[in-house]
């Protein structure tokens, strides 16, 4: 089998190309660094595996995913490179091409984007462009999935594809460093193309170092280096060595696109200058944002979200849960089977799926916000309340990526230049309400406050991200000091996303929480019923003489301040730690309601306005799920870290809930 | 940089920029004597939005402040 790498500068469309030529799907997003790990699929043909590496504008990385694709590239031999060029942005996705054509395998260009290219009034000759880069150039419009069959029948036969010539020289002073590298290198086993290696370590590339490193003494390589930077400057060519061979690049770049560009109609891009002169404004912006997101979770709870979870209610308890009771009746079910079957399963498992509608919807949103561009805009509108705050614009992505689910949210965070920033906004993702916490809002919002549903989630998120951003403050004073955000992000033309990219990505996000309805609800909802089912007295004990009150009785009086100390609601906070959907499966088990409408009744009986503000908060801010912690584990590596992102989550939480309840009774509330 | 939106011009010197940008920046093709154009100012004298070579991007004002350039 053999292994092909697709590699290209972010935002030009590499990972729609690998699902079009793959038969697996991948996720596809639209800011810099979405692909945060290499993807692998299936070529269609069978020719053979095609690696997705994250977007890179050098071999030379800046952030921690970037360093992925060098390190791929010397670490393993892909039999051949597919790199993605974006035509309307020629001149700078040449520089990573040279750096790539330099790796000396065997190389395919893809042209992509020919078509906004074209609409915008660039012309690329094709044919001199093939003559000067030595490889063969297909062009693509990878969105509709225009020239991928001549992509796939090129690379049917992948030993075909001839290798790489190509020879850029860098004048009289560093070729002979290259050379003298070159011999040194030869006494290292298994790295890939000798003068790639040499000209990466002139670079200084870190990832190349380190690797050497490792390997080698680096010592006589690093004099070479040295030696050739002093020369260089002795004879007043360059400051640095990098700066020398980047300038060299562009140079021969240059006189290339002189050859092939035709930009004299060129047009600039209308509906993007027109969008934005209005949705970034200086002062429009802001307000806009604000409405677009109040909007959101208006279509989300309100107008669209809450009918359909109406429908599916309807559904779970009246058509299946009855029919299930006669089926069990017919077959003769034990009264154990029974009650595990409709209390525990359907009671446990319909009443998360009840939410599946909005969680979709809110999906959707945001797969509309990042396909069309508009996600790379609110960083920037965000950026200088994030700046205040210790933080950069970038981080606001995550974030958002974080109402769907933290540990997605966490990975994305990757794409961050600044270690420092990278660790705050992972430290402070369990803060921002994920899809999971939103049932527990939209429960107790339908009960305590029917008439702003919307308005009570919405301020459930505000509250979190207000959080965040204080926190965000002291963690950056305290723990980092010293060390202030860079802020730069690209912004790509605004356009119409896809129906099908739209489905297929929120699909994508949307199905883990189906996947876990069937695995760690529905189990988890089983084991609950069962630890309320059975008790020290034997089995179908009465509840309050269950394990599950036995267990929740023992946290209740540390929640009494909190205004929530029932052993019920106690003992919904412990599975809430495994997976924080399970929490309103626990409830519909415990306050064994038959149905949402039964739930909603109970507990408007046990909770007051007061207490369910407070445990709302509760939900949001205590403990990150298990997923999280584990992704945090892996992200930071560091145990501290992790256990600092529990307990200083865990406090917080205890705290707000203790100011709010007690705070609300002094005023008078209850 | 003092240029007012939809002014453009030819950068003269790039000085005293955090090399992470600076890097990041000449990825995206910014560099001495190229033509730079200010598309817009954020909010809360937050990033402006420049323009090179047809590609958009946004950076700080303090940092922005340190590219110089000659008004075409």
């Amino acid at each position: 089998m053999s292994s092909i790498a697709l590699v290209g500068n972010p935002n030009t469309g590499k990972t729609s190309l690998f699902n079009t030529l793959t038969t697996s799907y991948e996720y596809v997003g639209n800011w810099s660094g979405v692909t945060v790990e290499k993807k692998i699929g299936n070529l269609k043909n069978g020719a053979g595996k095609l690696i997705d590496l994250p977007g890179i504008y050098s071999l030379h990385p800046l952030s921690r995913d970037e360093g992925v694709a060098a390190q791929y590239l010397i670490e393993e031999s892909p039999e051949a490179l597919i790199n993605i060029v974006d035509a309307s942005q020629l001149e700078r996705n040449l520089l990573l091409t040279l750096q790539l054509l330099e790796y000396g395998k065997p190389t395919l260009i893809g042209l992509n984007m020919i078509d906004v290219a074209n609409a915008r009034g660039i012309r690329i000759n094709q044919t001199i462009l093939q003559a000067r880069l030595g490889v063969t150039v297909l062009p693509l419009i990878a969105r509709t999935g225009k020239g991928s069959v001549q992509m796939l029948s090129v690379l049917e036969e992948s030993s075909a594809i001839p290798a790489v010539k190509f020879k850029l020289n860098y004048g009289e002073v560093v070729e002979r460093a290259i050379s003298s590298i070159e011999k040194e290198l030869r006494s290292i086993k298994d790295l890939p193309n000798h003068r790639w290696v040499a000209l990466q370590l002139l670079e200084q590339n870190p990832v190349i170092l380190q690797i050497l490193k490792s390997r080698t003494d680096i010592t006589g390589l690093l004099n070479i280096c040295e030696a050739c930077q002093s020369e260089l400057q002795i004879k007043k060519l360059a400051l640095t060595l990098p700066q020398w061979i980047r300038s060299n690049r562009m140079e021969y770049i240059r006189s290339i696109c002189d050859d092939v560009l035709d930009t004299s109609t060129q047009k600039p891009h209308n509906l993007t200058e027109r969008l934005d002169s209005v949705l970034t404004h200086r002062f429009l912006g802001l307000p806009l944002f604000i409405f677009f997101m109040y909007a959101l979770f208006k279509t989300t709870f309100d107008w669209v979200g809450g009918p359909l979870s109406d429908i599916v209610d309807g559904l779970i308890s009246g058509p299946i849960s009855d029919g299930t009771n006669s089926l069990l009746q017919t077959i003769g079910a034990s009264n154990f089977t029974h009650a595990l079957i409709v209390d525990g399963i359907i009671g446990g498992v319909g009443g998360v799926l009840v939410f599946v509608p909005q969680i979709f919807i809110l999906f959707l949103i945001i797969s509309f916000l990042e396909d069309s561009g508009y996600m790379a805009r609110v960083c920037l509108l965000m950026d200088s309340t994030m700046e205040r705050m210790g933080l950069n614009g970038k981080a606001f992505i995550p974030f958002i990526i974080g109402f769907g689910c933290n540990v997605p949210a966490i990975m994305a965070a990757r794409s961050i230049e600044q270690p420092k920033d990278r660790m705050l906004t992972t430290l402070l993702m369990p803060l921002m309400s994920c899809s999971a916490r939103l049932p527990v809002y939209a429960l107790f919002a339908v009960v305590f406050f029917p008439e702003q549903q919307a308005f009570a989630v919405l301020s459930m998120y505000v509250m979190g991200i207000v959080f965040a951003l204080i926190l965000c403050k002291v963690f950056s004073k305290y723990l980092f000091k010293n060390e202030s955000s860079v802020f730069i992000i690209e912004l790509p033309p605004y356009r119409m996303p896809q129906i099908k990219t739209l489905s297929r990505s929120t699909w994508e996000k949307g199905k883990g929480f189906l996947r876990k309805a069937g695995t760690i609800i529905l189990a988890g909802s089983a084991i609950i019923w069962f630890m309320s089912y059975a008790g020290p007295g034997g089995f179908d004990v009465e509840m309050d003489h269950s394990y599950l009150a036995k267990f929740g009785g023992m946290i209740a009086p540390l929640l009494e301040p909190l205004g929530f100390g029932t052993w019920q609601a106690g003992s919904t906070l412990v599975p809430g730690f495994l997976a924080k959907e399970v929490v309103v499966s626990t409830m519909n088990i415990i306050y064994h309601a038959p149905d949402t409408a039964g739930l909603e009744n109970q507990i408007s009986q046990v909770f007051t306005p007061l207490s369910a503000i407070s445990f709302m908060a509760f939900i949001l801010l205590y403990i990150p799920c298990l997923a999280t912690v584990g992704v945090i584990k892996k992200e930071t590596a560091s145990w501290k870290w992790t256990f600092f992102s529990i307990g200083y989550s865990l406090a917080l939480a205890y705290i707000v809930s203790f100011v709010i309840f007690q705070g609300g009774r002094l005023l008078g509330w209850s | 940089m003092q240029l007012q939106p939809g002014a453009a011009g030819f950068i003269h010197k790039i000085e005293g920029m955090n090399p992470i940008l600076r890097r990041r920046l000449a990825d995206l093709g910014v560099s001495e004597g190229v033509n730079i154009r200010l598309k817009g100012k954020g909010p809360f004298m937050g990033p402006i939005t420049l323009e090179c070579n047809g590609q958009l991007f946004a950076i700080r004002r303090k940092e922005a402040s340190m590219i110089e350039v000659n008004v075409s």
